[in-house]
């Protein structure tokens, strides 16, 4: 489940059922097989999670923490019913926690609870670099509102209900909250903040304009399809993020679809 | 099917489960219909179909040129194709040319739910008109606030004739037949309301879905709302089972209303009449920090008004209840299309494979009998998908643009759709065309020559 692997992507088929992953790994000395082919189904969403929070890309520019979107798991496990529940116990039993993202309609962020706590402990230390205003509020914050409240929004007299437990809270505190990126608005609710995963800012940029490059890549062929195996090969331009995590949440968002062809897996955009 | 005939004939199996069986297999097998076809008079999109609920033979479609026509579907007016096509012109249109005609667009299109004496038109031009059937002519008319986009009449209903209308003002408004006049407003959207649909187990409950995202269930005996629908609530299956967290959440945020305002014992009666102030009211709440200077004097029962929860991140643009009563499925413009549990208020979490839904329109959705499918209007494509499990079991794709309506007829088990092709299309279980005769039945009587 290391990095080196990923990088010298080379394209397997796709194995129907549930072979798990791993037992490729104990082959890579001979070849590394670890393409998308491989990997597009799993059986279970928590080895889903794990599996693409390990293919996650590294990106140089940021420091951000694994992330998985909701499209992605749709993408690789079959039932969709089935993710939807095992998600929501995850997320009961405090083992992730789901962000809503402003990219589009109805995206979600799925990020491990300990890695989500790293990322803000990143930025509690620009923070106290900077030596900017009162730290206080982030304690507050993770001991009282993350633990408590396990949903992706928060209303504006519950925050501070919450965050009261800890100390004296004053509008600055929750000013230093958003510049943080910890807590956002969004254009559906002006008296609700939504939790949000710190500087992800550019992260998502190039996740909503590598979707397009890819779309666009594939609408100006003249049938709007490619082999999954040529697709991976291929750069892209404008995001940071690498070409199956863009084709696995294209999958499960229902913009392209794969066939079963004698060659090979074959992308194509789904009219619709 | 003829060991099952055999199965019945000696009681090994129930009647109700031969019946159930045959017109499973009947709707699995449904495809654009080969024999039966719907000459639509209409000149804009179909907003609205209903086949009315005493005989299931007339169709009435309303559609966005202000027309509103009704069809016989089981009776054809001529046969075409060598009497192998039946034609189903329309019985009557009523459009704007008629002296009380509609100007705009009608939205909704609903038949009288004791018999066909009797339909509804709501309309963009804000009103709604009662027309008699068999003269048409308009008998009541209500003028609302604003345009009409859906209108609702309960079919369990002994003690009530309510039109219950959700227009693109932020209530909903009750008119009665009977008198002439309107008889509550219910309060607590925060944008215009979408769809209306009554329960299929009580006579009094109201679901509305509105602009705002919000599903609210009224019962129009009491002061607002007594259920508010959240799609952070949910519970994993068809049965709640009792998660603490879950309650947790529950309790904080009712602890956090309760302290956050003035409880006023005495009922404000002029609540329901202060139709703007109720908005108003709202918003200094939620800038406030939870120091609360500004106390809100509310009604008991309003104070579902204060709960911004929402079942969808968008407009909720469509709602159907499943027959029993206990589910409901919502459409929203998020393109997501989710299942209630009506009875604990929580969202099943069963995964509705839609990848895009219309959310400037209101859609209609049909649930087949026993609601084990229910047919949706995807962009061009009706889908049907199982219920329970969320899976696509049938597309049906003709239309050649959007669809907005489907109504399914159990009797017959055919599917009617409507878009903004202007046409109707008829979706009936396959049959070969050998089987049936041609047609009208041929004279052979002696002695009629």
């Amino acid at each position: 489940m290391d990095k080196t692997s990923e990088e010298a992507s080379s394209k397997g088929k796709k194995r129907q059922r549930e072979q798990q992953p791993t037992e490729t790994q104990t082959n890579q000395l001979h070849h590394q097989i670890l393409s998308l082919e491989d990997n597009l189904s799993f059986t279970d969403t928590l080895v889903a999670l794990r599996m693409m929070r390990a293919q996650f890309p590294r990106i140089d520019k940021v420091s951000i923490q694994p992330f998985v979107l909701r499209s992605q798991l749709y993408s690789s496990v079959k039932d969709r019913t089935q993710v939807d529940r095992e998600l929501e116990s995850l997320r009961r039993e405090k083992v992730v926690r789901i962000f809503k993202l402003n990219t589009g309609q109805d995206d979600h962020a799925i990020m491990f609870l300990d890695d989500y706590l790293n990322q803000m402990e990143n930025v509690v230390k620009r923070f106290e670099e900077k030596k900017e205003g009162d730290l206080d509020v982030f304690k507050w914050f993770r001991t009282h509102v993350i633990n408590s409240k396990l949903e992706p929004s928060i209303e504006h007299q519950e925050l501070y209900t919450l965050l009261s437990l800890g100390g004296m809270v004053k509008d600055g505190h929750i000013s230093l909250l958003i510049n943080g990126g910890l807590l956002t608005r969004q254009l559906i609710d002006p008296n609700m903040y939504w939790f949000a995963i710190p500087n992800i800012g550019s992260v998502l940029k190039g996740l909503s304009q590598g979707r397009k490059e890819v779309l666009s890549s594939l609408n100006r062929r003249r049938y709007k399809e490619m082999m999954l195996a040529s697709m991976e090969k291929k750069r892209l331009r404008f995001s940071p993020l690498d070409m199956r995590f863009h084709l696995r949440d294209l999958i499960g968002s229902g913009h392209l679809k794969t066939v079963q062809t004698s060659t090979g897996l074959l992308v194509r955009v789904s009219k619709d | 099917m003829w060991k099952e005939i055999g199965d019945r004939e000696r009681g090994i199996l129930r009647p109700k489960s031969f019946t159930t069986r045959i017109k499973s297999n009947r709707i699995r097998t449904l495809q654009i219909s080969n024999h039966k076809d719907i000459v639509s008079p209409h000149r804009a999109s179909i907003n609205s179909l209903q086949v009315d609920l005493t005989e299931g033979r007339y169709l009435l479609s309303g559609a966005a040129d202000a027309s509103a026509a009704v069809y016989d579907v089981q009776r054809a007016t001529e046969y075409e194709g060598g009497g192998l096509i039946a034609k189903h012109k329309c019985l009557f249109v009523v459009d704007k040319q008629h002296e009380h005609g509609h100007k705009y667009a009608i939205s909704s299109a609903i038949w009288y739910p004791v018999d066909t004496g009797l339909f509804i038109t709501g309309s963009h031009d804000h009103h709604i008109n009662v027309w008699d059937t068999n003269t048409t002519q308009v008998v009541m008319n209500f003028k609302m606030p604003g345009k009409v986009y859906r209108t609702a009449m309960s079919s369990l209903a002994t003690s009530h004739m309510l039109i219950a209308a959700g227009t693109e003002d932020v209530q909903v408004r009750l008119c009665d037949i009977a008198s002439g006049a309107f008889s509550h407003t219910l309060s607590g959207h925060r944008d215009g309301v979408m769809t209306v649909e009554w329960s299929t187990s009580s006579e009094w409950v109201l679901v509305t879905g509105g602009c705002d995202g919000a599903i609210r269930f009224w019962d129009i005996r009491r002061a607002g709302c007594f259920l508010v629908l959240d799609q952070s609530h949910s519970q994993l299956g068809r049965r709640p089972t009792i998660p603490e967290h879950s309650a947790t959440n529950k309790a904080l945020t009712s602890k956090s209303l309760s302290s956050g305002q003035n409880l006023n014992a005495k009922p404000r009666a002029q609540q329901r009449k202060l139709a703007n102030g109720n908005g108003t009211k709202q918003s200094p709440v939620g800038k406030m920090p939870a120091k609360g200077s500004l106390r809100q004097r509310l009604h008991p029962g309003m104070l579902s008004s204060l709960d911004r929860a929402t079942a969808h991140y968008g407009a909720v643009t469509g709602l159907k209840a499943t027959e029993d009563g206990m589910y409901l499925l919502s459409a929203g413009s998020d393109s997501r299309l989710r299942l209630w549990d009506v009875a604990s208020g929580c969202n099943t979490l069963v995964n509705f494979e839609t990848v895009r839904l219309q959310g400037s329109k209101p859609i209609q959705l049909a649930t087949s009998q026993d609601s084990a499918l229910v047919f949706v209007p995807c962009m061009t494509a009706v889908k049907a998908f199982d219920v329970w499990s969320g899976n696509t079991s049938q597309t049906f794709r003709g239309h050649y643009e959007y669809v907005n309506s489907c109504w399914f007829s159990s009797q017959e088990q055919e599917l009617y759709t409507g878009g903004n092709d202007k046409q109707i299309l008829v979706w009936s279980p396959s049959r070969l065309i050998a089987d049936e005769d041609e047609g009208p039945a041929q004279d052979r009587d002696n002695w009629s020559d």
